[in-house]
Order: structure tokens, then C-alpha cells, then sequence
């Protein structure tokens, strides 16, 4: 996984501006997935993480979460008719997140984490017409 | 109440709309993850710890603030800690509403983030700093405080410099967490002790420490740091205690002057 603000500027060539458009429509994606909940008074954290992945391929990333904070998870993905998910669990690999929703090129989860600690956000490609799907992931507290 | 009424809709209009994800599995096995590399971490930004905090209480958050002083500076490295821990102090004087500790603080971060080439990145964050404390968005003021952090970080990992975007986060790390523990210590519970449950998130600062090239580990401020981490990791590690509360804050507190001084503390 990369985290897009920082590895993909340093390391992509200029030549590839495919690649960044890509990039930056699955940014896009998981900015819009996550727009509902601006609106609620959710702060948007201003970094974006993300990557490619295969069918049924998984990525997990460790995050602190604090105890008391309610986050929103974002995932989206540029490629049409791909279906991708997003969960959350805890150290000992238990789902934790109070509700989860999909729809092909978003999904998002919810956690009010229960103690502070590390958890697992594992972002997952259910289908896609790519070998290769690119992803973004977004998130919110409040 | 309107709130939570409005988050219900949200999420069954999201519901409604987009359906609800195939049933995740209830369990996971993680030992599926074990390459998880160390860039794949999550460091929360000091607002999700100032979040919370705003929910303990009501601190004495002018008693926490330090006065300023940014004028002895050192090599990149101590600068990058600097300016880490100044943008969490940005943070406590929000918490204040010191509106004047606000502003000096968008000057110094403006002017650590000259030390260390990366001026013109800050410039728009550290203007809207000063506005923000203008109007009395503290909301504002701490999303630009994190904005700079992201800004400052990305722009060091342009110029191949991502070590010291690391120190940048390391030494927000350390400021905040001697505030956190000092406001914990000074009136225990178990909700503001559990927030300091964050051995793995030590564990990454620690790594990336040891991970450094030879010339930033060999000097003297960092090795100050490096020592200080280690102190405090079987801390973390255990049960949070009043007396581990007040053992991380002396030794976070001891770490933080000796940033500010570039190890003469």
C-alpha cells in the first residue's frame, strides 16, 4: 500500500499521467464515499492511502484509534463494475465496526473504537473486469 | 439530538442506497498479514487525541502550554522535532483559546519549516493559522495545525527526505504525549489512562529510529531521543498506572527540553 500524498510523487516518473489520473479518481472516489459525513461534522483527515490490488486480495493497515473518537472509513476505486469492501477489526482480528456499507466502486465502515489500541483496516477487491484494481482509502473522526 | 437523528438518516439513506457490504467474517485470522511493511502504518494526527480530550473534560490547558522558545536550533534533525513538537504545542494553545500563543506559533512553524527548506510548502497553512486565530475558529486553527504536519511531512518525503518527515511526527509524538500525561496525572481515570495505550504506534517510532541512516543516528539528539523511547516502552506495555502516567510524562517532558535546547537541556 502507499500512502498516495507522499510515495506516489516521489516515485512515479511524470511520464505516467495514466497513472495519476488513476490515482487521483480514486481519491476522488473515496472523498465522495466520505462527503456524507462532512456534512455530519465528521473532520476529514487530509492524507489519502491506497494502492492496487488483485482479486480477493486483501491489505490490512494498523491505525491507532482512540477511545471515545467515532471514525468513518472510505474506500473508493476508479474502475467501473468493480465491487470493493472495507472493514474493521481489532488486534485480535475480531470485527469491530458498528456498520459497514458497499456499493461496486465505494464502500465504508463505521468504528466507535471500544479501547483505545492498534486495529486493523483491511480493504479488500470482491470483483473487478481488472487484474489490478487501484484503491484510495479517506477517513473522518469526530 | 438533531445530531444522532441526522446520523441515523445518513447511514440509512446510505443503507438504502447502496445495500450492505456481503457479511464481513466476524474473525480474522491477522497472521495472514505478517508482511504488513512499516509504510503501511497509520500515525493518527494530534487532532483524533485532542478530540477525545476535549470529551475528558476541562483541563487547565493555559497551565500546559510552555513559553516559547525556538532559539537555539541544531542540525535538520533537531529542527524536525522542533517543528513537530511545536505544531502539537499549536494544539494546546488551541485548547487555551491563546489566541497571541496561537499566532507565534504559525510564525515559528513558518519559521522552522525555513530551517529545513520547506518555507513555501507551510506559507498558505501557516497565513490561515494566523486568520483562523483572528475569527476564533479554534476548529479552523487545528485543521490548518494538521494540514501543516501533512504538508510539511509530504514536502520533506519530495525531497528525499523522509527520515525527518518521521522526526517531524516523532517529536508531535512526544510533546503530546507529555501533555496527555501530564492532564492524566493530574486527575486519573481509566478512560484518559486508556489513551495511552499506544505500544504499537511506539513500537513505529522506534523502528523507524533504528532504521535511520547512520549520520542521523549518530547524532547526539536523536540518540537522546532513541533512549528516551526505549525508557518508555515497557510503560506502555503494561498496565497504565498513576505512577506510569507520571514516569512517561518526566521522561516525554525530559526528551521535549532537550529537543527544544538541541540536547543541552
Amino acid at each position: 500500500m502507499r500512502r498516495f500524498g507522499a510515495v506516489v510523487l516521489a516515485s512515479i516518473p511524470l511520464v505516467l499521467a495514466s497513472a495519476f489520473a488513476t490515482v487521483d479518481d480514486a481519491i476522488s472516489r473515496a472523498l465522495e464515499a466520505i462527503d456524507p459525513y462532512v456534512k455530519e461534522g465528521y473532520v476529514v483527515r487530509d492524507d489519502q492511502w491506497g494502492g492496487d490490488l488483485g482479486l480477493k486480495e486483501q491489505k490490512a493497515f494498523p491505525h491507532t484509534l482512540f477511545k471515545g473518537n467515532d471514525y468513518w472509513f472510505c474506500m473508493g476505486t476508479d474502475v467501473d463494475n468493480a465491487r470493493i469492501a472495507i472493514h474493521v477489526y481489532d488486534s485480535r482480528g475480531k470485527l469491530v465496526e458498528k456498520t459497514s456499507w458497499q456499493k461496486g466502486r465505494f464502500a465504508a465502515a463505521e468504528v466507535i473504537a471500544p479501547a483505545t489500541g492498534t486495529y486493523y483496516i483491511v480493504a479488500e477487491v470482491n470483483s473487478s473486469p481488472q487484474e489490478r484494481t487501484s484503491w484510495a482509502m479517506v477517513y473522518a473522526y469526530k | 439530538m438533531a445530531k444522532f437523528c441526522y446520523t441515523a438518516l445518513v447511514t440509512a439513506l446510505a443503507t438504502a442506497t447502496f445495500g450492505f457490504a456481503e457479511a464481513p467474517p466476524s474473525r480474522i485470522d491477522l497472521s495472514k498479514f505478517p508482511a504488513t511493511r512499516l509504510d503501511d502504518v497509520v500515525v493518527p494526527v494530534p487532532s483524533e487525541v485532542f478530540n477525545v480530550l476535549d470529551k475528558l473534560g476541562t483541563p487547565n490547558w493555559k497551565g500546559e502550554l510552555r513559553p516559547p522558545d525556538i532559539k537555539k536550533r541544531g542540525a535538520r534533525a533537531q529542527i524536525a522535532l522542533l517543528l513537530g513538537s511545536v505544531i502539537a504545542e499549536g494544539f494546546v494553545a488551541v485548547e487555551a483559546a491563546d489566541k497571541e500563543r496561537v499566532k507565534e506559533i504559525g510564525r515559528e512553524v513558518l519559521e522552522l519549516a525555513r530551517g529545513i527548506g520547506v518555507e513555501k510548502t507551510v506559507l498558505s497553512r501557516t497565513n490561515a493559522i494566523l486568520t483562523r486565530a483572528d475569527e476564533n475558529n479554534w476548529v479552523g486553527v487545528r485543521r490548518e495545525l494538521d494540514g501543516a504536519l501533512a504538508d510539511v511531512k509530504k514536502a520533506m518525503i519530495e525531497l528525499k527526505d523522509a527520515q525527518l518527515a518521521h522526526l517531524v511526527s516523532l517529536g508531535g509524538w512526544l510533546r503530546g504525549t507529555e501533555v496527555l500525561t501530564s492532564i492524566v496525572g493530574k486527575s486519573y481515570s481509566a478512560d484518559g489512562a486508556d489513551l495511552l495505550n499506544q505500544p504499537d504506534l511506539l513500537r513505529y517510532f522506534q523502528q523507524r529510529l533504528v532504521d535511520m541512516s547512520p549520520r542521523i543516528r549518530s547524532n547526539a539528539l536523536v540518540g537522546r531521543v532513541q533512549r528516551g523511547l526505549d525508557e518508555i516502552s515497557p510503560l506502555l506495555n503494561q498496565k497504565i498506572t498513576p505512577a506510569s502516567v507520571r514516569r512517561i510524562n518526566e521522561i516525554t517532558g525530559q526528551i521535549v527540553r532537550a529537543i527544544d535546547t538541541d540536547g543541552h537541556a
